[in-house]
């Protein structure tokens, strides 16, 4: 009874943990094309699904709030590149750093205001009545979760090997200048990137928001959990993240189990700080070679 | 000179004096508690500009070690009876051991990543002190005593001198500090960590002493605020204040001690501003009204693109309308934050500070400190006499980087004293030896030996200090640093004092003569009357030789210069030629990695060819001109070989 417990609270977490790696992929997608990454991603997460929540309660149909959200967010991405980073790119610094943050917190503040600072829930046609695998419960929800996930991953991935968009998406990733002398346009593909980064964040937004509720903090730590999932697998790792991401997953709802909720950020804090100093480039990253 | 000392020295006491005045003529507990509050942040602040400012590192984890300095400093004083003094130094003592356990797995990482890793210890630390019960209290809050100072209870206006004190001599230390080889060292790691390690400096010491110390004065004023307020929680330290002190060093201006003043100043006052509406109004149509300026001069100069100039007028217009229409201006605290720092990241970049230093600068004619008379030329490079003899001995060296063998078992020998000219077509791996020699590649196979001994593997740092020293292909100069400054901070042999010593400012002597010495080798290259110039600021040819001057500043027994002629126009090439033949004239043996056949053939007594990663042919210049295999590796075909032409600026 005690196993089956502990396999319970591993699979429940595991199962969150995908959105962890979904979160994460939004970081891949810009890192591959511009090196860099946006620091308020969780309040593009928190900002999708407020929005989504709007659409929601102005009486759209769930399969129509859905891509609606996911449209806001990417919005939101593009937004995101014009006003904070495209201009360190050009000046080859690292301002985005901080301009992402500042942006961050401007969202923070402009949703604390329009929607308040109160936790909603979430309504979703989809059930949370468990099913049960081998005595372990699972929610359609959570498996929800899992399948979205997965299912804009294989798109998104699909869609930059099979089409020329795509594939310019692919140049820019693997040199910048060369693809540039090529006729292909960095900027443009940037911008791509930071639109589909917005995306999916909105989209893993609206797959959490019925499990955690919304509210202006719903990300805060959320995305905490997605930089590590990105850092210890490695920013350039593809699909390293998944595993990354189930494995914390169950990890933090172990320690949570063990050591009370308070700790449950711990074990991912850790492992970023400790993936950070063995292998900055992530167990499934690749090194780079140093050139002077 | 002394002008400029008078002025800027004599604003700093009348600063000085005027904060230590004011509890004695306002008797208001109200502005006291800002004015301590004020010296707080000062020292706090003045630690986030070494690491924002100096190293160029986001450091998102200052609002966490002013907390565990806090507690460190309360937690002495409720379980063990310090004092304060005692328990002030547990508070330094904790942000500086945290800070160093930080900054080793923080060590390699740049950028995204190191925000990254500042970010996690913050949260990290907050969970500890929140969940931590047994020790903290957690959430529920901390009460702390103000103990007795050296026996005396101290009340606020004595606790106040105390901050303004230690932030005086806070303001002194780093003054010294910043200004002597250690402030050279951050900002050279900045621009250019492999420079730092190839010219012997050190990126791994300097990055950990940088942080570890922006941690400890952390520390040190979460020492303070534990005392001031008297009562500590957990999230007072979190997120929210970590954008205030951000915001308050990048407005302030960075890498300078009245940025920092200014932008403690600032952050002390926010909640005032905030509170009043009146008030609020005033500041954001000031606001508007500078990015105006700013913006409309930056567009008709030129000077800024574009966006640089709107999104500032944008984001001061959005908060100037904001200010008329918000109600409570308190519950758009974080969006008012973001709009400040946005504009001044965006059109501001250099803050306040920054941009009211030139204009001072220039309002009061204030020149720069003088500098000493150039050392001679005999001190600071002593002619070496050439024994002969085999210096560097290359066996067998190879380099793989996958399948391709960009180093092939090359095994060559230099002369000591001799200029021996490595060539080769592109590609054909000269840049690459030259690279696993320095120490930036670890060899794949075979032995390297200076003077018989093995020489380090893999560390341009190690190499740099067994005498070794490099030029850059593709230039690694110190762009945001001097002329001057570039060539002091590679100098080998010149700084002695200890940490402390520096900190005290009792290491002038040595700084003079490291300038001396650093301004005769400017001369050498001929960049004597640049000395001031910023190295970005200089002509591509001027960026050559200062790379040159910086690499000779190791003293070096081995010249590596990879090539230095790369991209000059003919009179700079003639000029290049003829310091490295004075440089050959100090004894100092070269490696001269050149394209230019007429440099090589006039100044190399030996030559080696490389091409695909293999030695093709050695001898003096004109044997290997004629050598068909080199004829054949250059031009692609082997005609007559007498008639061929030379292989004179291919590639």
């Amino acid at each position: 009874m005690y196993t089956l417990l502990i396999v319970q609270l591993a699979v429940s977490g595991a199962l969150m943990g995908m959105v962890y790696a979904l979160i994460a992929y939004g970081f891949q997608l810009t890192f591959a094309t511009s090196k860099s990454i946006n620091f308020g991603q969780g309040e593009l997460v928190m900002l999708s699904a407020f929005f989504s929540l709007t659409l929601i309660d102005s009486g759209l149909p769930y399969w129509l709030v859905v891509p609606g959200g996911m449209l806001f967010g990417a919005v939101l991405g593009l937004f995101v590149e014009r006003t904070a980073v495209r201009l360190s790119l050009e000046q080859k610094g690292e301002g985005w750093i901080l301009l992402t943050i500042i942006l961050g917190l401007l969202g923070f503040s402009a949703a604390e205001n329009i929607w308040g600072r109160d936790d909603r829930p979430f309504p979703t046609p989809i059930s949370s009545d468990p099913l049960h695998f081998f005595g372990i419960d699972v929610t359609p929800l959570e498996l929800s979760v899992a399948i979205g996930v997965l299912a804009v991953m294989g798109l998104v991935e699909l869609f930059k090997r099979k089409t020329l968009l795509g594939k310019a998406f692919e140049a820019v990733s693997a040199d910048r200048d060369a693809a540039q002398l090529m006729g292909i346009s960095a900027t443009r593909t940037i911008q791509l990137s930071y639109g589909l980064s917005g995306l999916v964040a909105a989209l893993a937004g609206i797959l959490v928001a019925p499990i955690t509720t919304v509210g202006p903090t719903m990300a805060s730590v959320l995305i905490l959990k997605a930089f590590s999932v990105a850092v210890v697998a490695g920013l350039d790792s593809g699909f390293g993240i998944v595993l990354v991401g189930l494995f914390l997953g169950a990890l933090e709802s172990l320690t949570s189990f063990y050591l009370g909720s308070g700790w449950r950020e711990a074990p991912g804090l850790v492992l970023l700080i400790l993936a950070l100093a063995v292998r900055p480039n992530g167990v499934f990253g690749k090194a780079s070679i140093r050139k002077v | 000179m002394w002008k400029r000392l008078l002025l800027i020295r004599g604003a700093e006491l009348a600063v000085l004096a005027l904060l230590a005045a004011i509890p004695l003529m306002v008797d208001n507990s109200y502005v006291l508690g800002l004015l301590t509050l004020l010296a707080i942040y000062g020292i706090l602040l003045i630690g986030l500009d070494v690491t924002v400012g100096y190293l160029g590192q986001v450091n998102l984890a200052q609002a966490a070690f002013l907390g565990l300095g806090a507690y460190a400093a309360g937690l002495c004083v409720a379980n063990f009876d310090f004092g304060m003094l005692a328990a002030l130094a547990a508070a330094l003592v904790v942000g500086l051991i945290f800070g160093t356990l930080l900054a080793f797995p923080a060590l390699r990482l740049e950028g995204p990543q190191f925000a990254l890793a500042t970010l996690s210890f913050s949260a990290l630390s907050a969970t500890v002190l929140n969940e931590w019960e047994g020790l903290t209290l957690g959430a529920q809050g901390l009460q702390v005593s103000r103990p007795p100072f050296l026996g005396m209870t101290l009340d606020a206006s004595g606790f106040f001198w105390l901050c303004l004190l230690l932030l005086a001599l806070v303001w002194m230390a780093m003054r010294n500090l910043l200004s002597s080889q250690w402030g050279r060292a951050f900002e050279a790691l900045r621009d250019s960590p492999i420079a730092t390690d190839a010219m012997g400096v050190g990126t791994y010491r300097h990055k950990v002493a940088g942080f570890a110390l922006a941690s400890g004065l952390g520390g040190l004023a979460g020492g303070l605020y534990a005392f001031n307020f008297q009562y500590l929680q957990p999230q007072s330290f979190g997120w929210d204040l970590m954008v205030i002190l951000l915001l308050g060093v990048v407005l302030g201006g960075r890498k300078s001690l009245w940025g920092a003043l200014v932008g403690a100043s600032l952050i002390a006052l926010l909640p005032n501003l905030l509170s009043n509406r009146g008030l609020f109004q005033i500041f954001s149509a000031i606001g508007l009204l500078i990015a105006l300026a700013a913006g409309g001069q930056g567009l008709l100069k030129k000077t800024t693109r574009p966006f640089q100039a709107l999104a500032p007028v944008a984001a001061m217009g959005i908060l100037m309308v904001g200010s008329l229409i918000v109600e409570n201006t308190e519950d758009w605290r974080k969006a008012i934050f973001a709009l400040m720092l946005f504009s001044v990241v965006v059109g501001l970049p250099e803050g306040l500070m920054g941009f009211a230093a030139r204009f001072l600068t220039r309002l009061f004619h204030i020149e720069p400190p003088r500098l000493p008379a150039p050392a001679s030329l005999d001190t600071v490079l002593p002619k070496r006499t050439a024994n002969g003899g085999a210096l560097l001995e290359l066996r067998g060296l190879e380099r793989y980087f996958g399948g391709v063998k960009a180093v092939d078992g090359v095994s060559m020998t230099v002369q000591a004293g001799e200029i021996h000219g490595l060539i080769g077509p592109n590609g054909s791996g000269k840049s690459t030896a030259v690279n696993v020699i320095s120490g930036l590649y670890v060899p794949t196979g075979g032995d390297m030996l200076l003077r018989g001994k093995l020489l380090p593997v893999g560390s341009l740092f190690k190499v740099a200090r067994t005498g070794v020293a490099r030029t850059f292909q593709n230039l690694q100069l110190f762009g945001e640093l001097s002329a001057l400054d570039n060539v002091m901070v590679a100098l080998k042999d010149v700084y002695r004092s200890p940490l402390p010593l520096v900190l005290l400012g009792l290491a002038r002597a040595e700084e003079k003569r490291a300038s001396a010495a650093a301004l005769a080798l400017l001369e050498l290259v001929g960049l004597g009357d640049q000395a001031r110039s910023l190295a970005k600021d200089l002509t591509y040819g001027d960026q050559r030789f200062l790379e040159i001057a910086r690499a000779l500043a190791r003293k070096p027994e081995l010249l590596i210069l990879d090539e230095p002629a790369a991209g000059l126009a003919h009179p700079d090439v003639n000029k290049l030629m003829d310091i490295i033949k004075r440089i050959h004239e100090r004894g100092i043996s070269i490696i001269l990695i050149e394209h230019h056949m007429d440099v090589i053939s006039e100044l190399c007594g030996v030559v080696t060819v490389l091409d695909g990663g293999k030695i093709i042919a050695a001898g003096t210049a004109e044997q290997v001109k004629r050598d068909p295999k080199v004829i054949e590796a250059y031009l692609g075909v082997v005609d007559d070989p007498a008639g061929a032409a030379a292989p004179a600026q291919a590639g």
